[in-house]
């Protein structure tokens, strides 16, 4: 019944290589070269005399030392703010929106210092949750590459001069009718537009150009063209039954992925005897995250994409009668599988959802029309309340950047965006911006490639230093709050545009004005209200029934002349970077790719079957050319990847961003573009080369921490499920011998060898649901951010020394046995494991009762707490190691070095800025002592405290780790197993999904996995 | 010990005596300084100006009827447009002196006390404080009593050691023998070593014991700083304000009943008091003073300037990072007093020291022995019946018995 799993197709194979690793817990010969240095060679000569006399030295030295403590001032407050006690965080509510992610959320701030971020749970869109990009943007604002003063003609300037010079140019121009562009990613605050109108109404040349650097302009182009509505609507996921998704990433990339996912994961839950859930069928091109958790994959070429949806849409019509378009015929297991996709939606209309990731239009026609012909306008798409996230108009761009080519524009300010960088040719608009713009000015808050080349910089501020509102839906708003000073000499982007047009008004003010004359007068409100909650709603729009009216035969002709020869590149986003901008953040950086688990590089994604054909390895560095375009990328080989088709990430080869994000990777923004009126994100004819340059080196979580093949994610399907809750989660029971050769099963769980805990006032413990997990890696930056988890570098990764408390282990699955593989049966082992199924599982410290770790511990560092916790005592850890070793789930993590004030590990522990992100309550750990997840225990005995100068009993779910906290599919419950009706007890039913990871061994986790549930009949398809 | 005691008594009966022939030549002014205290402390002083004028010589400027009407109704003598009223109210940003229904015969001793306070000479500065607060002299150090016992004993042997040299000649010349050859010392000692050989293993061994139990706790000590009483930027007594005035801790370290830190006061609590009290009964106006300078504030005009600058006291309590504690916890849930780790502050300290080692073992110790007190604390409730369950008893429900020595209750 259970599958069989495999981390990487290296363990699939059974490579000799990979035997070696899995048996060598430390991936390589440990570097005790580097340690003793080239002089230590000659360590026998040197006389114990010498050592005697260091070590009688030092302890001298050492006495000395200590016995002058430093003199440590304590600088209270003059006047103490009110709300302000030190030792107690201040949370406010506030909004994030940098032109592709969008949250609102908590701020938790420290001594005047924000540290952490929280989902705001009463917005409407976002719901509580915050991705993992959202997460880490608390980083960013202490990224010490920020500009700290206005920038002119590439020199730090005062803002009175920036000023003068750039209101008497702009006057000049205006004068003399020169055009004037603002060219900006989506703008989804309503006072900045109204400060934008402003401008342009005082300089009438101006126009408002909006791009994305991962543009949704086609469905914009679609949905007007269908309906006459110039908008992206929101999707119900929660309400489909069905779900087709056409290349599009919706669970952590697509318009609204911390929205999508909610709702996505509620249809997919199976608590309190729910017997029923959604249906996922995904079709695309490179194994994409919201692939990973579809019931059904259908890998096709991008050149395909719109083949499919096409012969989806003729199969839909065929059953409710409507007339067929062209559509060019699929290979015939695709087409067999888009025939049954096309029957589950008939059989849910109205409860079905197509959407579709491809910025093309007439693709986008087609899958409207679908919609359409389901009824699934007005309930789970709605166009009445439309999403704004995605405003960039492809068309305008084009329109824009050839009268830029033609030398017609005079000034261009560029707002939150990096056209240079993310443009299809990005250089020829630095050419043009540099060349041909008498006036030139970026808004940016940090160096990046196009204020590089403009002739002033005027720096924004950092979300959380600034006023803003968002109105990421249409009625539904959320404002932002400053939460700390400006750290530098930099000024809000609307300030700015205000003063240029004359009015030299605060933007705070100037929101306030906004709000009262054009929000509440639609609907009463009171500002501090909005302020203090940081969200508020009109009432919604009645969302209707639409019928598409767009000729469907022409987008069928669009379609049928979609071709491409050879092997075809997809440009797609990854989960940590997105679309670059936060690429000198060290988090995002070192947050491995949930799919391919590799850190700190981008790469070209190749089908195993592909790789075997070529005779590409891992790593082997291969050159894509695509027309002019040429990089040279190292390849990983990537099961689920279409056959015939390579992917890339967006985000990498940044040039000017900083120091941990410059030229790691490669760009791919290049290989995207601009023909049809649209930007395409894949390209046709790549000719992909390996080179003779040695193999690069890729760092990867992927084959590390082997859990020794055993079955540790339990999977069942949702029919063996209703016929049997306890389906796939048989107990694993142990052969007991008794007497004389006499022999009984028993339960693992039975057999204890000691005895049991008391238990304390509290019984900490989590529920994951693997069911929900959509492995988006959010938890992972939430606990970085709550437990100041070291940054380690590429190298360290390298060497399996990342020190993150939670990973999440992804394992691919394949019918083959591994055995067979081995006598040589390659073919029937090459599909599953080409393309395979994919299971996420968070693991972090289980917390066991009956912990291997404590015991083999020599100076008893790490003990066991009356309240269910595994306790790890930094300062009284000597570093023998011997826990992790004993560790069954190899949660346990090692400081190979001090990490903070460490040129070698020259991220944000590094500087005195990045610094101020850390966490007070939480030690920084010091070299040579082991760490691990601490279940957030200065978060539960901070709710413990609450509690107690309440006099009040703690309520289940008052206090979360931060990995639950963040999670935006709820798939970790924390809570307390002595509070009889809490949530973990709830949940915690071992005679239908519950099981503790590795139950064998009945190390008693407090830590347990719900089994995970697939909408499929086994057998019936693949 | 009866010294102080003595010293004690001898500064009490002065006080006395000098407060019973003061109140014996102004009865009045007694009455006089509970009123001018009660009533109007917060605006005036009797030698400097505050919100209102100085009181000095005002029995000279004005009539005695004049200040009565005006200290029963200010507005009244103003609504009259008397010169010297309006004046007055214009000098002082026009704030209007509330009524206060006093009555005539209080006015008068009011007025009888300022007269008293204004004929006292200005008190001196820093050094000899008024006779009730002065700092008690720090005992007789032990050591003086243990040298003169010392040289007591020496001059005792030394007269008995003469005295049995001497007794010796008296027999060896009465009974004729010999006079032994003089030695020198050395050898002297060299025959007493010889023939003591046990007594000098016996304090050998004795003192290497010695030394290496010192020693150990000495190095014990290495990094411990109990005592550290650094010199701060202003003399700030808290025998003054935590003792004499008994003002509670928490009204300054407001923070210990919020959370982890106690915290250092921020100025503007000083100007609660300070923006009235003026100058101090030890340091005179020199210590305020610099509160004033940190601020900016101009006690005159009653005014904040622009140039503050922040006081940078010396931290006393440096708990390492790799440590937790909270001072809600212990305060305000443990109801331990802050005397039970800071020592008799309000008693003994001047300056703030480090009273108590600060170690672990210290730490380990008090939630060993400490006895929790769960009851009338509802987070309590179930985890008290289960635990009286287990010991029997609430007299034997420590720290300890709740978790308190487990290593994730103070490092993480």
């Amino acid at each position: 019944m259970s599958k069989k799993y495999w981390k990487g197709v290296e363990e699939l194979r059974n490579d000799a290589e990979f035997v070696r690793l899995k048996n060598n817990e430390f991936y390589e010969n440990l570097p005790l070269d580097q340690v003793i240095e080239k002089k230590a060679q000659d360590v026998n000569t040197t006389p114990r005399r010498d050592f005697l006399k260091f070590l009688g030295f030092s302890v001298a030295a050492a006495s000395l030392a200590a016995c002058e403590a430093p003199v440590r001032k304590t600088i209270p407050y003059l006047i103490r703010p009110d709300q302000i006690t030190p030792g107690i965080a201040n949370w406010y509510a506030s909004s994030y929106f940098d032109g592709y992610d969008y949250c609102s959320v908590i701020v938790k701030t420290r001594e005047g210092r924000p540290i952490k971020l929280e989902g705001n749970p009463l917005n409407a869109v976002t719901k509580g949750g915050v991705n993992a990009r959202v997460q880490a943007s608390i980083l960013s604002l202490y990224d010490d590459a920020r500009y700290k003063t206005p920038i002119s003609g590439g020199n730090p300037s005062s803002w009175e001069v920036t000023d003068k010079a750039i209101i008497e140019k702009l006057t000049a121009i205006a004068a003399k009718g020169g055009k004037i562009r603002i060219l900006s990613s989506t703008i989804i605050s309503p006072s900045t537009k109204k400060v934008i109108a402003d401008f342009a109404a005082k300089y009438p040349t101006t126009k408002h150009v909006v791009y994305d650097s991962v543009s949704a302009s086609a469905m914009r182009q679609a949905n007007q063209e269908s309906f006459g509505l110039n908008v992206i609507p929101s999707y119900n996921f929660d309400k489909a039954n069905v779900i087709v998704a056409l290349d599009a990433d919706f669970l952590v990339n697509w318009i609204s992925p911390v929205e999508h996912a909610r709702q996505y994961a509620e249809t997919r839950k199976l608590n309190g005897g729910k017997k029923s859930m959604s249906r996922h069928i995904q079709v695309e091109s490179a194994l994409s995250v919201t692939g990973s958790n579809a019931d059904l994959r259908i890998p096709v070429k991008p050149s395909q994409q719109g083949a499919v949806a096409a012969n989806l849409y003729n199969a839909v019509a065929a059953g409710t009668g409507a007339s067929a378009i062209a559509a060019s015929a699929l290979d015939a297991e695709t087409a067999k599988k888009i025939a049954s996709v096309a029957k589950e939606l008939l059989e849910n209309k109205g409860k079905s959802l197509v959407v579709c990731g491809v910025n093309n239009t007439a693709i986008q026609n087609v899958v409207n029309g679908i919609n359409s012909l389901l009824d699934n306008y007005g309930t789970t798409i709605d166009l009445d309340n439309a999403n704004h996230l995605r405003q960039g108009s492809d068309t305008d761009l084009t329109a824009f950047l050839d009268e830029l080519n033609k030398g017609e524009v005079a000034a261009v300010f560029v707002y939150n965006s990096n056209p240079v960088y993310t443009l299809p040719n990005g250089a020829a608009f630095a050419q043009d911006l540099t060349k041909k713009v008498e006036l030139s000015v970026s808004f940016s808050d940090r160096p990046d490639e196009t204020s590089a080349v403009c002739n002033y910089v005027s720096p924004d501020h950092h979300a959380f230093e600034s006023w803003s509102d968002a109105e990421p839906r249409t009625g539904i708003y959320s404002v932002g709050q400053p939460t700390i000073a400006p750290l530098f000499s930099t000024r809000q982007a609307e300030e700015s545009l205000l003063l240029w047009s004359g009015n030299p008004t605060n933007f705070h003010d100037y929101m306030a004005a906004y709000w009262s004359s054009a929000i509440f007068s639609k609907t009463s409100g009171s500002w501090n209200k909005v302020l203090q909650d940081g969200v508020f709603e009109l009432p919604a729009a009645v969302t209707k029934n639409y019928k598409t009216s767009a000729n469907l035969n022409t987008a069928a002709e669009t379609i049928g002349k979609m071709s491409a020869s050879g092997f075809e590149l997809v440009i797609y986003e990854k989960v940590g970077l997105g679309n670059g901008q936060q690429a000198n953040n060290p988090w995002l950086q070192e947050l491995p790719d949930p799919i391919s688990k590799v850190t700190w590089d981008n790469y070209i994604a190749v089908s195993p079957k592909d790789a075997r054909e070529k005779g590409w390895k891992q790593g082997n560095v291969v050159t894509v050319k695509a027309g002019t375009i040429s990089v040279k990328a190292p390849v990983v080989i990537q099961p689920g990847q279409a056959f015939g088709t390579a992917s890339l990430a967006i985000g990498y080869g940044r040039t000017v961003a900083g120091r941990v994000a410059d030229n790691r990777g490669v760009n791919a923004y290049p290989f995207t573009s601009l023909t049809g009126g649209n930007i395409n994100m894949s390209v046709g004819g790549v000719d992909i080369q390996k080179t003779a340059d040695e193999d690069y080196m890729l760092a990867a979580t992927q084959t590390h921490h082997t859990m020794m093949g055993r079955a540790i994610v339990k999977e069942t399907s949702l029919a063996e499920y209703i016929k049997d809750p306890k389906a796939g989660n048989e107990d694993e029971l142990l052969t007991i011998k008794v007497g004389k050769g006499e022999e009984v099963k028993k339960k693992a769980g039975d057999l204890n060898l000691w005895g049991d805990f008391d238990n304390g006032n509290h019984h900490w413990g989590m529920s994951i649901d693997l069911n929900s997990c959509i492995g988006c890696g959010a938890c992972v930056v939430a606990c970085t951010a709550e437990n100041n988890v070291s940054v380690v570098g590429k190298d360290e990764v390298n060497r399996s020394r990342e020190m993150h408390w939670i990973r999440i282990d992804r394992y691919y699955s394949s019918d083959a046995d591994p055995k067979e593989g081995e006598s040589g049966d390659i073919k029937k082992m090459e599909d599953p494991s080409d393309m395979p199924r994919v299971v996420f599982q968070p693991v972090m410290c289980q917390h066991c009762a009956h912990a291997p770790c404590e015991t083999v511990c020599p100076v008893i560092a790490t003990s066991h707490s009356s309240e269910g916790l595994n306790q790890m005592t930094y300062n009284r850890c000597v570093g023998t190691r011997y826990c992790a070793n004993n560790c069954p789930y190899k949660v346990r993590r090692f400081n190979w070095f001090r990490y903070t004030d460490n040129p070698q590990f020259d991220f944000n522990m590094n500087n005195d800025l990045g610094k101020m992100v850390l966490n007070p309550d939480v030690v920084v750990r010091s070299r040579g002592v082991m760490e691990k997840c601490s279940m957030c225990v200065q978060r539960l005995q901070d709710g413990k405290l609450t509690a107690k100068k309440e006099g009040r009993k703690l309520v289940d779910g008052e206090v979360k780790t931060a990995c639950a906290q963040s999670c935006p599919t709820h798939a970790i419950t924390f809570g307390d197993y002595n509070i009889p009706d809490s949530e973990l007890n709830k949940m915690w039913n071992p005679d239908e999904r519950s099981y503790h990871l590795l139950g064998e061994l009945n190390v008693q986790p407090n830590v347990y996995y719900q089994t995970k549930v697939r909408n499929i009949e086994e057998g019936k398809e693949a | 010990m009866s010294n102080r005691y003595i010293t004690r008594h001898i500064t009490f009966l002065v006080t006395v005596i000098s407060i019973a022939l003061f109140s014996f030549t102004s009865a009045n002014a007694q009455d006089g300084e509970a009123l001018f205290k009660a009533n109007c402390t917060s605006c005036h002083a009797v030698k400097e100006k505050m919100i209102g004028p100085a009181l000095k010589g005002i029995g000279n400027r004005r009539s005695e009827e004049w200040l009565i009407k005006w200290i029963k109704n200010s507005q009244a003598v103003l609504k009259t447009g008397d010169e010297y009223a309006v004046k007055i109210f214009n000098d002082y940003n026009k704030v209007a002196m509330p009524s206060f229904g006093l009555k005539d015969e209080e006015v008068k001793a009011i007025l009888a006390y300022v007269k008293a306070e204004e004929q006292k000479p200005d008190a001196p500065v820093a050094g000899a404080p008024a006779g009730g607060t002065t700092p008690v002299q720090e005992s007789q150090p032990i050591w003086l009593y243990l040298l003169i016992a010392a040289s007591i004993l020496y001059l005792l042997s030394a007269v008995l050691g003469r005295v049995q040299h001497t007794l010796a000649r008296t027999v060896r010349q009465n009974e004729g023998l010999p006079e032994p050859a003089p030695k020198t010392r050395w050898e002297s000692f060299r025959h007493w070593f010889r023939n003591n050989k046990k007594l000098v293993a016996v304090i050998l061994i004795f003192l290497t014991l010695y030394g290496s139990v010192k020693g150990w706790y000495s190095l014990q000590s290495i990094g411990i700083s109990q005592g550290y009483t650094p010199e701060q930027p202003i003399a700030y007594s808290h025998i003054l304000h935590a003792g004499d005035l008994q003002i509670p801790c928490v009204y300054c370290h407001s923070g210990a009943e919020r959370g982890k830190v106690a915290g250092i006061p921020s100025a503007n609590v000083c100007m609660n008091c300070h923006k009235y009290v003026r100058k101090g009964p030890t340091t005179g106006t020199a210590e305020i003073a610099k509160i004033y300078k940190a601020l900016d504030y101009d006690p005159d005009k009653g005014t904040y300037g622009p140039n503050q600058t922040p006081i940078q006291w010396v931290r006393v309590h440096n708990l390492p990072d790799l440590a937790y504690f909270n001072h809600a916890q212990h305060y305000v849930v443990g109801k331990v007093a802050c005397q039970t780790c800071h020592g008799p502050v309000q008693d003994s300290m001047t300056v703030a020291g480090q009273y108590s080692p600060l170690t672990m073992g210290w730490c380990i110790n008090c939630h060993r022995t400490t006895k929790v007190n769960m009851a009338g604390n509802a987070y309590y409730n179930d985890f008290h019946k289960q635990l009286l369950s287990k010991y029997g008893a609430d007299s034997l429900l420590t720290v300890q018995t709740i978790g308190g020595l487990e290593c994730a209750r103070c490092h993480y």
